[in-house]
């Protein structure tokens, strides 16, 4: 009860901002879907970043066939509750195309109503592979599935040769997606797993966990999840001198497990989608970037530009603003865009999507791992 | 051998965790000895402890003052009395207004309040989670270099210590002092203590302050302990250490001591033994059968219907 009152809180006050918000000229409404507050709200401003960056470079192009992008910006604070709420908002708004939502518990639920309303959805950061499973028609995604993402890391610990690992997972459809990939990969390459174990989003003391580790004796801890619960994990198990190798995915990937975990999350190894900031082809766009002051580096900034750019595309080639007519546009095109050249199969999901072994580092950087 | 180092080692985590139980159970305890009602918003005076420390180290950091006992002093300090405050504002607002009605309208008011507080200090401090500087490093380890090892850092020394020492003191204060005395009294009988002559008021108050004043002291630990705080936390922690004070029994002191340890222990055990996803079942669990077999919790006393 005392949850679903504070989520009345924040949809009250969220609506009254939207409100605020007016009416500008525009003509076709993109909605950003996404965490402002909450415990991965650094994921939110990456996306949202990105998709404000898309809208203005667009309508200062002209707009799309002569009609203004305008976003429609909610909160779903990455929960698979208030996820639905904001969907429902978006479709009072009369949104028709939307670019989210983040964490994939909240893009699965939000999907249900956005094709049943005929509402087109491309999730720059979603990467269960259950969303795209369902055979839906308006379902897309700018970033890679777990099940791509999780042999890259199950083979980079491979290649290793450790001889124990252990798996630790959020239970969350994220986490726990991710962690089974890993887990299989491990498997069938022949590696001995340790220990395969799920912990409570939110929890603050991982102190049995950490010493289950160190008797488990293991060369490596993969945890499939995001980095509020690994930053304490790192900084736990660096109290107890607890020294094996930690993996995660691109849910841990950013500099707040730095300002949780501190010297701990040295050597930290990351699988993230490729530095798109770096290709010399985008050099353009992080200037424009930085001018705002603004951080492209974020594994998510780039591929929320890309969504709303390949929603743009779409509607260019499709000639149409019918969220039909602009996936099937999307589905049989090949689009040129920040993260590379995009097309799509019949579920909605990229042909190839690229994910790169990281070690990070105390001060927040990465590098690339060979 | 290397199994008894295991088991030990999985103690001392549960004895640490289960004594920042008991040191929040204390607040829900007291206020139901005294006027009977469950105050849910204890746990955010916990969560605001914290994030108070945090500010007085941040500042103390800035001033370029590094002297550790200095720091902790002053954090402790500010932590205890900003929850102190809080905790005092909290009753006076929320709960004496409607204090003697039905009882579920105080519990909604503290609802309520619980959730004000938390979507405060979330608009005040942000929703993600703040690191939280260790300050206390380091540790004892135990045990063959290379097998399995006993490590207990100082922090789980200082938390345990600190419990001790605060329960201690306040079991001391409610049995030898004046307004221990009276805050006994107010506990048997609220109307008569107020016909002899005790400013009930002031005492409900006292508890209140006392309450928020031990939350502050766990808050500031805690914090160091698990490196990291946000708004909520002090949501889910409230709710064990209310757990906590009906396993010992709501309403006695020694009670919330002993149902925190166990619990921290159950939880504990239960992540090393079994998995960290069966941890909050059992120590719900464990609930559930004290309250079926011996609703007054371990060391209550059955309560006599007052009229």
């Amino acid at each position: 009860m005392k949850t679903s009152v504070k989520k009345l809180v924040t949809a009250v006050s969220a609506s009254v901002a939207l409100l605020g918000a007016g009416h500008a000229a525009a003509e076709i409404k993109i909605g950003i879907a996404g965490p402002v507050t909450g415990p991965v709200a650094q994921y939110g401003d990456m996306q949202f970043s990105g998709a404000r960056m898309a809208i203005e470079r667009i309508n200062a192009d002209g707009g799309v066939n002569g009609e203004m992008l305008e976003a429609v910006e909610v909160d779903d604070v990455c929960d698979p509750k208030q996820a639905v709420t904001v969907a429902n908002r978006l479709v009072n708004e009369g949104v028709r195309f939307v670019v989210g939502h983040l964490c994939s518990s909240s893009t699965q639920p939000a999907s249900d109503i956005y094709e049943d309303e005929g509402i087109l959805m491309v999730t720059p950061a979603s990467t269960s592979p259950d969303i795209t499973e369902r055979g839906y028609e308006l379902v897309f995604r700018t970033i890679g599935l777990d099940s791509m993402q999780g042999p890259v890391a199950g083979k980079h610990i491979a290649s290793l040769n450790p001889e124990r690992v252990a798996i630790v997972h959020d239970k969350q459809q994220y986490g726990e997606g991710i962690a089974t990939a890993v887990r299989d990969t491990l498997k069938d390459a022949g590696v001995e797993i340790a220990m395969f174990e799920g912990i409570t989003a939110g929890d603050k003391d991982f102190s049995s966990l950490i010493t289950k580790l160190k008797q488990a004796d293991v060369d490596y801890v993969y945890y499939g999840g995001y980095h509020p619960e690994l930053g304490l994990i790192l900084r736990q198990a660096r109290q107890a001198e607890l020294d094996t190798v930690f993996m995660g995915p691109e849910g841990v990937g950013n500099k707040d497990i730095n300002t949780i975990a501190g010297d701990a999350a040295e050597g930290l190894l990351v699988t993230l989608p490729p530095a798109f900031d770096q290709k010399e082809e985008n050099k353009d766009l992080v200037e424009a970037f930085a001018d705002k002051g603004e951080d492209p580096s974020g594994p998510f900034v780039l591929t929320s530009y890309t969504a709303v750019q390949l929603i743009a595309e779409g509607i260019e080639e499709a000639g149409s603003t019918d969220p039909f007519d602009v996936a099937e546009a999307l589905r049989n095109g090949t689009f040129e865009t920040p993260i590379g050249t995009v097309e799509y199969d019949d579920k909605g999901d990229m042909r190839s999507f690229e994910f790169v072994v990281y070690e990070w580092h105390s001060d927040g950087s990465k590098t690339p791992v060979n | 051998m290397q199994d008894l180092l295991y088991f030990s080692q999985q103690l001392i985590n549960g004895l640490t965790i289960g004594s920042t139980y008991a040191l929040i159970a204390i607040g829900y305890t007291m206020v139901y000895g005294i006027i009977g009602m469950i105050n849910f918003a204890h746990g955010e005076i916990y969560m605001i402890g914290a994030y108070t420390a945090l500010i007085a180290i941040t500042g103390l950091a800035a001033l370029g003052i590094a002297w550790l006992p200095l720091v902790l002093i002053v954090a402790l300090v500010c932590a205890m009395i900003v929850s102190s405050s809080m905790g005092w504002a909290v009753e006076r607002v929320a709960y004496r207004p409607v204090r003697g009605r039905h009882r579920l309208i105080p519990l909604i008011s503290a609802i309520g309040m619980s959730i004000f507080l938390q979507n405060y200090v979330h608009l005040a401090q942000g929703s993600r989670n703040i690191g939280f500087p260790a300050l206390i490093e380091g540790g004892f380890r135990f045990g063959a270099a290379d097998s399995f090892q006993i490590s207990i850092s100082y922090i789980q020394i200082t938390i345990f210590l600190t419990t001790l020492v605060c329960m201690t003191l306040l079991s001391l204060f409610i049995s030898r002092s004046r307004i221990g005395r009276a805050c006994r009294a107010v506990s048997q009988d609220l109307g008569m203590a107020n016909l002899l002559g005790i400013d009930t008021n002031r005492i409900i108050s006292a508890t209140f302050v006392i309450g928020a004043a031990l939350a502050a002291v766990a808050g500031l630990l805690l914090g160091m302990y698990y490196g990291s705080i946000d708004p909520l936390f002090g949501f889910i922690a409230g709710l064990k250490a209310f757990t906590a004070a009906v396993l010992g029994g709501i309403g006695s002191i020694p009670g919330a001591m002993l149902g925190g340890l166990i619990l921290g222990v159950a939880e504990s055990m239960t992540s090393g033994y079994l998995s960290g996803e069966y941890k909050d079942v059992v120590s719900f669990g464990l609930l559930i059968l004290i309250l079926l077999f011996k609703p007054t919790g371990l060391l209550g006393k059955p309560e006599v219907e007052k009229i």
